[in-house]
């Protein structure tokens, strides 16, 4: 379960994200939408532990991440817009090293059946540098699937992969928060993509939360509009004026 | 032209602005007035004025035509070697990939590109003409030196479109399949037989031998001599032509000898313009390669090659459990070459040592002048490559853990303490370092030992425990010498984020960043002493204390290198602890 309470990120005076308060339960995909700017990939990063946040709580499976960042980091999973591998490492290389960082015992045998769900199988001796960013992107979902962890934070995850990856990718996420009870944070500009995946949604402008709740909540209080045009009445330059 | 010219002389002015507007920060002013400054002590006090005051251009006639013949002999051996045999059959053009992007599918004539190709170098030119006048200490002539920088700049230019018009007549070979190697063979044969007609007519020049083994000044002459036998004055009419105005004595000869310097420039100028050579493909391909190594040296990497490489083989197998700073320090091992890497170095070594061994067991049979010269060499080699890599093994671990900096957004998400990152990181480098370093003072002392040192000489028995008890005290001490540059550039990564310039690109460089590069290596070493002075002072506490009781000096040295290790191991234990810490501090947010 992912805990957020009034999350606040300061860069000197700009607020990148401002008292931003969510649950994300297990089995739950929240989508977080909101224009360039508005502070998603700095939420992101704040709920994983790569950057801390200037003021709030955030608790990751019940553990506070300011007071016990290894623990919490031990159930999460981080995957960035871009992924980024080492270019000296072979595939299976990657899954060695992840796995003995989660200190996973079967990671031969579950970093195998990762790659073969990835149409990865064949490539595991290959470097980083000879794969296409579609396929970077799959050993960065193998790796970070590796430690079967309570939490994921997904940003822009399907840039860059191919229609039929995209597909395994949503039916991988989907599984996770399905059948595993992982809680899931997604961040992405592709609207359809969240609609089909997402069971909640976060819309953030300018760092602030404009609205929360499942898509039939959002759309009763918007006229039954659909997504996109939500986000634009909510989230547009003129929304607000 | 005019968007062409456009674009150079607002990059140019954008560039300087830039450079101009970040000596606001703190940082980059230092820097400059460091680059000033050394700029003002080094070149300026030392080479006008340190060396006293200007010099007239006065050399013999006779000497002077000999310089010349010299120069242009080596002019020659530059653009046959350049042009001819170096490259590979590709354009020597480059474009950016910016310029790429905007220039080749823009209704511009190829002609044109080549022009401004031409004219973009020009500034770079000009710079390196000055600071070859500078070095070669011609500024001190007075008001002779803008007549020297104006003929390094005729044979700069000169070269430069040699260079390009034979990369067109290459790239034309090449598509009617005359292949690199091939093409390369045949101009190293014509190049060794026009060295072997050379040698002849040398080794047949009545008194030469007097010559070389006489006077430099007789030498000079005799060469001279030679330089006009033959054919090879009209081998080195062009070239002559186009040095000649940087050997000018005064404005009126420097104007005479301009004039066939520039006609060859000119007709250069027309054979490149003209050869409508096809380099796009080329320029793509070589902007493809550059933006790699450009990519690289933003993440912190340094890359001869953007070649893609082998998959490396791990030293060990990592099993998925256990301490998780050995995972860094599996990762760390392949980064520097893995398995191959070690295997190569241990068939190096091997090899060296069996020639040590060899010399040993044949001492005294072989002639005794060659015999020592070889050992002596080898012994040399071995002690210089340590003492080399005394300070640079901690520097290279340095350097790896500041590259693994560059995704510190994923390492922050991983569940280990920042010590176990900085420890695993320093490791690898540093165990592959001591390694070498071993084998290096155990090759060199065998031959001091075994060779040079006679036998019943006491300090054969000592110098094994000497380097022994440095041999032991190596690891901690490259791990202490890596560990206050890792703490540098985790506490102020702004200062070691490879800049724009340092990646090729046309965004900056200039003094601020060669001023900042200066103060880095003066500090780098003022700490690095700093650091050794605690255990210097507990080492030689250790050897006078030992002195007091009747030890053995094996002992003695034991004791002393003991507690110099210990005394580091505890440095080094507290470094890491605090790289850790500075880690774990990190604020990614902040960058």
């Amino acid at each position: 379960m992912i805990a957020v309470d009034g999350l606040t990120k300061l860069y000197g005076d700009f607020a990148a994200v401002t008292d931003l308060s969510f649950t994300v339960h297990p089995g739950e995909v929240l989508g977080l939408v909101g224009p360039n700017g508005a502070g998603k990939t700095t939420t992101l990063r704040c709920l994983a532990g790569i950057i801390p946040a200037t003021r709030g709580k955030v608790m990751i499976d019940g553990i506070d991440i300011a007071e016990d960042p290894l623990a919490a980091k031990q159930v999460v999973s981080f995957f960035s817009d871009e992924p980024r591998l080492f270019d000296y490492l072979t595939v299976r290389q990657h899954l060695e090293f992840t796995a003995r960082l989660y200190q996973v015992a079967d990671a031969k045998e579950r970093g195998q059946t990762l790659l073969e769900e990835l149409d990865m199988g064949d490539k595991t001796e290959l470097l980083a540098t000879e794969l296409s960013r579609g396929m970077k992107q799959k050993v960065a979902l193998a790796c970070g699937f590796l430690h079967q962890p309570r939490v994921m934070f997904f940003d822009e995850p399907l840039t860059g992969l191919d229609p039929l990856a995209i597909r395994r990718t949503k039916e991988l996420i989907v599984r996770q928060a399905k059948d595993s009870g992982v809680a899931i944070i997604i961040s992405s500009h592709l609207l359809h993509l969240l609609e089909e995946v997402c069971t909640h949604f976060l819309i953030v402008k300018r760092g602030s939360k404009v609205a929360h709740g499942t898509l039939a909540e959002i759309r009763g209080a918007h006229e039954g509009a659909d997504l996109e045009e939500i986000f634009v009445r909510l989230a547009g330059e003129d929304a607000g004026k | 032209m005019s968007a062409l010219g456009y674009l150079i002389t607002r990059s140019l002015a954008n560039s300087i602005t830039h450079r101009l507007k970040r000596l606001r920060q703190p940082k980059y002013l230092l820097g400059a007035v460091l680059a000033g400054a050394y700029f003002y002590f080094y070149f300026y006090k030392f080479l006008f004025i340190g060396l006293g005051p200007a010099q007239p251009f006065n050399m013999p006639p006779q000497q002077q035509e000999v310089w010349i013949n010299l120069a242009a002999a080596a002019l020659l051996v530059l653009t046959v070697l350049l042009g001819w045999i170096l490259p590979s059959s590709r354009a020597a053009l480059t474009f950016t990939e910016a310029e790429i992007a905007f220039l080749f599918p823009a209704p511009i004539r190829r002609t044109t590109l080549i022009v401004f190709k031409i004219l973009r170098s020009q500034l770079g030119f000009l710079f390196i003409s000055v600071l070859f006048t500078l070095i070669s200490g011609r500024w001190r002539m007075g008001s002779d030196v803008w007549m020297r920088t104006a003929g390094w700049w005729v044979i700069l230019n000169t070269l430069s479109l040699h260079r390009i018009g034979a990369s067109f007549a290459l790239s034309r070979l090449y598509e009617r399949g005359l292949s690199d190697w091939k093409r390369r063979v045949v101009f190293v044969v014509v190049l060794a037989g026009l060295g072997y007609a050379v040698w002849n007519a040398w080794n047949s020049l009545p008194g030469q031998p007097v010559a070389v083994g006489g006077k430099p000044a007789d030498s000079l002459l005799t060469i001279g001599q030679f330089l006009q036998t033959g054919a090879i004055p009209w081998m080195l009419a062009p070239f002559k032509m186009v040095v000649a105005p940087s050997f000018a004595r005064e404005g009126m000869g420097f104007l005479t000898a301009l004039g066939p310097a520039l006609g060859i420039l000119a007709v250069h100028f027309l054979w490149v313009v003209r050869a409508d050579g096809s380099f796009e493909d080329a320029a793509i391909e070589t902007a493809r390669r550059r933006s790699v190594l450009i990519a690289a040296a933003r993440k912190g990497e340094v890359r001869l090659t953007s070649r893609k490489g082998k998959a490396r083989t791990a030293v060990f197998r990592l099993r998925a459990t256990g301490f998780k700073a050995t995972a860094f320090f599996w990762k760390s091992l392949i980064r520097i070459g893995g398995r191959q890497t070690i295997v190569r170095w241990a068939m190096f070594f091997l090899a060296l040592g069996g020639g040590v061994f060899w010399l040993i067991q044949h001492r005294g049979q072989e002639s005794s002048t060659t015999f020592t010269t070889l050992a002596i060499s080898i012994g040399a080699a071995c002690y210089i490559a340590f003492l080399l890599s005394f300070v640079m093994v901690g520097q290279q671990a340095a350097g790896q853990l500041r590259q693994g900096m560059a995704g510190m957004d994923l390492l922050k998400t991983y569940p280990l303490p920042g010590w176990q990152f900085a420890l695993g990181e320093l490791l690898g480098p540093i165990v592959l370092g001591t390694l070498i370093q071993w084998m290096a003072l155990a090759t060199g002392t065998a031959l001091v030992v075994g060779l040079i040192v006679p036998k019943s000489h006491a300090i054969g028995e000592v110098v094994p425990l000497i380097v022994t008890g440095l041999a032991l005290f190596l690891p901690l001490f490259n791990l202490g010498t890596s560990i206050l540059p890792s703490a540098a550039a985790l506490a102020l990564p702004g200062w070691f984020k490879p800049s724009e310039a340092g990646a090729g690109s046309s965004g900056g460089g200039g003094m601020e960043v060669m001023g900042l590069r200066l103060l880095m290596g003066i500090l780098q070493i003022l700490i690095i002493a700093v650091a050794c002075l605690p255990v210097a002072f507990f080492g030689a506490a250790a050897w006078f204390g030992a002195g007091m009781f009747p030890l053995d000096p094996t002992w003695r040295i034991v004791a002393t290198a003991g507690t110099a290790a210990f005394v580091l191991a505890m440095e080094a234990a507290c470094g890491i602890a605090w790289l850790g810490w500075l880690f774990d501090r990190f604020d990614l947010s902040g960058e």
